[in-house]
C-alpha cells in the first residue's frame, strides 16, 4: 500500500532506466521536470525540438545537457511527429508533451499509419497524495473522457486496474462514484454502477473489487459507510475513485489539489506507451511525479 | 413455516374465521365445482353472484347442494363483477373470484379508480407458490399472468409481492433468483440491465428481506450442481425460493409445463390489491384450484 508519490521510486528502483521522449522539449517546464528525473536516473530524456532554444532553457537551470541525445526539429507538428513515431518504434517507452497544445499532440498519438493507437480507449488516470486519507488513491477520467457511457466505463476501469496493478496493489477497490449510494432510476451514474458492480461479480471486469453507487463520503469514510448502514468491501477503503462525467472529475481534481494541498501524479492510458500530458497549472513537482508514475506504468505487466 | 401446499390448508383449516368469498358471475360448472369443493371441505364460505337460477341449474348438475352457498341475484358480467368487489370493500366479503366473466372485464372492476380495490399507486401482478415433486421447496414464480413486458418498476413490484408471499409462508429471507438465459450482464439485454439494478437495490437495502441474485438461468438458481460446475459465485446457492420471470411468455410456460410435465401443483393470486383476488385457468387441475381458494384465505387472514 502506498502512502505517498515518492514511494513510487521504490517501485522503479530496481527496474532498467525507461527512455523518456519529450515532444517539442523546447518548454520551461516540462523540460525542467525531465531534467531533474534524469538527474536523478528515473529517466533517459529524448529531447525533440528546437535544439538552441532546448539547449538555453536546460543551462537557465543549470542542467548540462550535452550528453543527452537531442533531435533538432524546430517546427512543432514534425517534432510531435518524430517524437510519437520514436515511442511506436519503441526507440522510447514514455511520451511527455512539451510546448505543444493537447489536441496537436493526440492528433499524432491517434494517426492510424504511425501512432500509438492500441484498439483501447485513452483514458487519463490521476493517483493523488491526500494527508488526510490511509493511502494513495486515484481518480479517473478528469480530463479525456467528456461523458463515458458504460463500455466507456468499463474501459476506463480497465486501463487503470492495469495500471494499479503495476503500482503493486493486487485486487484495487474500485468506487463508482455517484452523489447518492442508493439505485436511483433518475441518476443514470447510479445505474451505470449497479451494473459495473454486477459485471464485475460475474467476473466480466476483472482483477478488482467494484462497488457503486457510493457518494463520494462513503467511497473514502469508512465512518461515513458504517453510519450510513453500506455494507461494501469498498467503501472507506477505495483505491480508484471512478467519476460519472468530466465535470465532477475535474472539479473534484482540482479541489482537492487547492483546498486539500494534495500532491497529484497523472498519466495518459490507452496508447501503446505512457504519455505524461500535464498542463501548464500543473506544478513542476507534478510534472516529476507523473513521469516517475509514467515510469512505473511503462513496465511490463508483473 | 409452510412447506407444503397442503401444510398451507391445513393452517388455513385452523383459522377461527372462515373467509367468505364473492364470486362473479358463478354461472360455469368450473368455478362452482372449485368453490364447491372449498366450501364442503371447510376452507371457505361463498356467496355466488349471477342468474340464481342458472347457478341453481349448474349446482344439481354437478350434483352439489345449492345451499351451502349465498346466493345474490345480478343482472349481468359486468354488474356481478362490480358487486362482486364492492363486497370485499365493505367487508361483507373477505375475497373476490372470478366466475365466468373474462379476465379483462373482471379486472377492470377490481381496478376501477372509485371502486375497485387496488392499492393506491400498485402495480397488478400475479405470484404462483408451485409445489413440484423433484425440488426440495416450495417455488414462488411471477409473473405467468399479468404484465407481459415487465419495466424496472414492475420488476420491482413483482418481486416485493413474491417476497411477501414467502415470508407469509414464513421464509424470512426468501432467495430470489432473477431469471434470464445466461448468468452474464449484457448491454444488448435490458432485463440484466434490469436485474443488475435490482441486486444492486437488494444490496443497499431498497429491496427489503430477500437475498437477490441474477441474471441467473434455472440451473444455477435451483441446481447446487450447476453452481459447482459453472462456478458462478451467487448467494442463491441452487437453493432459490423465488424465481422471477423477465416476461409473461417465459414465465406461463414454465409453470404449466411443470403443471403438466413435472406432476406439480400451484396456488396462485393477484397481487396489488386491498382483498385478495382468486384468478385462475379452467385448465388448472382440481387440486390447484382448492390451493388458489386457501392461498387467498392465508393472505385475507394476514391482512396482506
Amino acid at each position: 500500500m502506498l502512502k505517498k508519490l515518492d514511494e513510487i521510486r521504490t517501485i522503479i528502483a530496481n527496474e532498467p532506466v525507461k527512455k523518456l521522449v519529450l515532444a517539442a522539449a523546447n518548454d520551461h517546464d516540462s523540460l525542467s521536470a525531465v531534467l531533474r528525473a534524469a538527474k536523478d536516473g528515473i529517466v533517459i530524456p529524448i529531447l525533440v525540438g528546437d535544439k538552441e532554444a532546448i539547449q538555453n532553457i536546460a543551462s537557465s537551470y543549470g542542467y548540462d545537457i550535452s550528453d543527452l541525445r537531442i533531435v533538432h526539429e524546430p517546427d512543432t507538428e514534425k517534432a510531435v511527429e518524430i517524437a510519437v513515431k520514436m515511442a511506436s518504434s519503441k526507440q522510447a517507452e514514455i511520451l511527455m508533451k512539451g510546448k505543444v497544445g493537447t489536441s496537436t499532440l493526440l492528433k499524432s498519438v491517434l494517426n492510424r499509419e504511425w501512432g500509438l493507437r492500441t484498439g483501447k480507449l485513452l483514458s487519463h488516470f490521476a493517483l493523488f497524495e491526500v494527508e488526510t486519507y490511509h493511502k494513495l488513491i486515484a481518480v479517473t477520467d478528469v480530463a479525456m473522457n467528456i461523458a463515458p457511457n458504460l463500455q466507456e466505463k468499463i474501459a476506463i476501469i480497465n486501463n487503470s486496474i492495469d495500471c494499479l496493478h503495476k503500482l503493486g496493489i493486487a485486487l484495487p477497490k474500485v468506487a463508482v462514484l455517484g452523489a447518492v449510494e442508493m439505485v436511483n432510476e433518475n441518476m443514470s451514474a447510479t445505474l451505470d454502477a449497479a451494473l459495473l458492480s454486477k459485471m464485475n461479480q460475474r467476473d466480466q471486469i476483472k482483477g478488482c473489487i467494484i462497488d457503486g453507487p457510493l457518494a463520494f463520503d462513503n467511497a473514502v469514510s469508512v465512518e461515513s459507510a458504517r453510519h450510513k448502514g453500506i455494507k461494501s468491501e469498498v467503501a472507506g477503503d477505495t483505491d480508484l475513485l471512478l467519476m460519472p462525467d468530466i465535470e465532477v472529475g475535474n472539479v473534484l481534481y482540482k479541489s482537492l489539489v487547492f483546498f486539500a494541498k494534495a500532491k497529484v501524479a497523472s498519466v495518459i492510458l490507452g496508447a501503446a506507451v505512457p504519455i505524461v500530458l500535464t498542463s501548464r497549472s500543473d506544478s513542476e513537482q507534478a510534472k516529476y511525479d507523473s513521469i516517475m508514475l509514467a515510469t512505473a506504468v511503462s513496465r511490463k505487466q508483473q | 413455516m409452510i412447506r407444503t401446499l397442503d401444510e398451507m390448508v391445513d393452517v388455513v383449516l385452523s383459522f377461527r374465521k372462515k373467509h367468505r368469498l364473492a364470486v362473479a358471475w358463478a354461472h360455469d360448472n368450473n368455478t362452482i365445482e372449485a368453490v364447491g369443493n372449498a366450501v364442503i371441505n371447510g376452507l371457505a364460505e361463498a356467496v355466488l353472484i349471477g342468474h340464481k337460477k342458472e347457478i341453481i341449474r349448474t349446482c344439481e348438475a354437478e350434483s352439489i347442494d345449492y345451499s351451502i352457498f349465498t346466493i345474490t341475484e345480478s343482472k349481468n358480467e359486468i354488474t356481478a363483477s362490480q358487486e362482486a368487489v364492492s363486497m370485499v370493500k365493505t367487508g361483507e366479503a373477505d375475497i373476490v373470484m372470478k366466475g365466468l366473466v373474462s379476465t379483462d372485464k373482471f379486472l377492470k372492476a377490481v381496478m376501477d379508480k372509485e371502486n375497485g380495490i387496488m392499492k393506491p399507486g400498485a402495480v397488478l401482478s400475479y405470484v404462483c407458490a408451485v409445489q413440484i415433486p423433484s425440488y426440495h421447496k416450495l417455488l414462488f414464480i411471477t409473473d405467468p399472468a399479468v404484465i407481459p413486458f415487465p419495466d424496472l418498476d414492475q420488476k420491482i413490484a413483482m418481486a416485493e409481492y413474491a417476497i411477501e408471499m414467502a415470508n407469509t409462508f414464513g421464509i424470512e429471507k426468501p432467495r430470489v433468483a432473477l431469471i434470464g438465459a445466461s448468468e452474464k450482464i449484457s448491454r444488448h439485454s435490458e432485463n440484466s440491465i434490469h436485474y443488475a439494478v435490482m441486486c444492486k437495490m437488494a444490496e443497499r437495502g431498497q429491496i427489503k428481506n430477500c437475498i437477490m441474485d441474477g441474471p441467473l438461468d434455472i440451473f444455477l438458481a435451483c441446481d447446487r450442481k450447476s453452481q459447482e460446475l459453472k462456478q458462478v459465485d451467487t448467494p442463491i446457492c441452487g437453493d432459490a425460493d423465488i424465481l422471477l420471470f423477465p416476461s409473461l411468455e417465459s414465465c406461463n410456460p414454465f409453470y404449466k409445463g411443470l403443471m403438466l410435465f413435472a406432476g406439480g401443483e400451484l396456488a396462485g393470486l393477484i397481487r396489488g390489491t386491498s382483498k385478495p383476488v382468486v384468478l385462475m385457468s379452467r385448465s388448472e387441475k382440481k387440486k390447484s384450484k382448492y390451493y388458489c381458494i386457501a392461498l387467498a384465505c392465508l393472505l385475507a387472514e394476514r391482512n396482506i
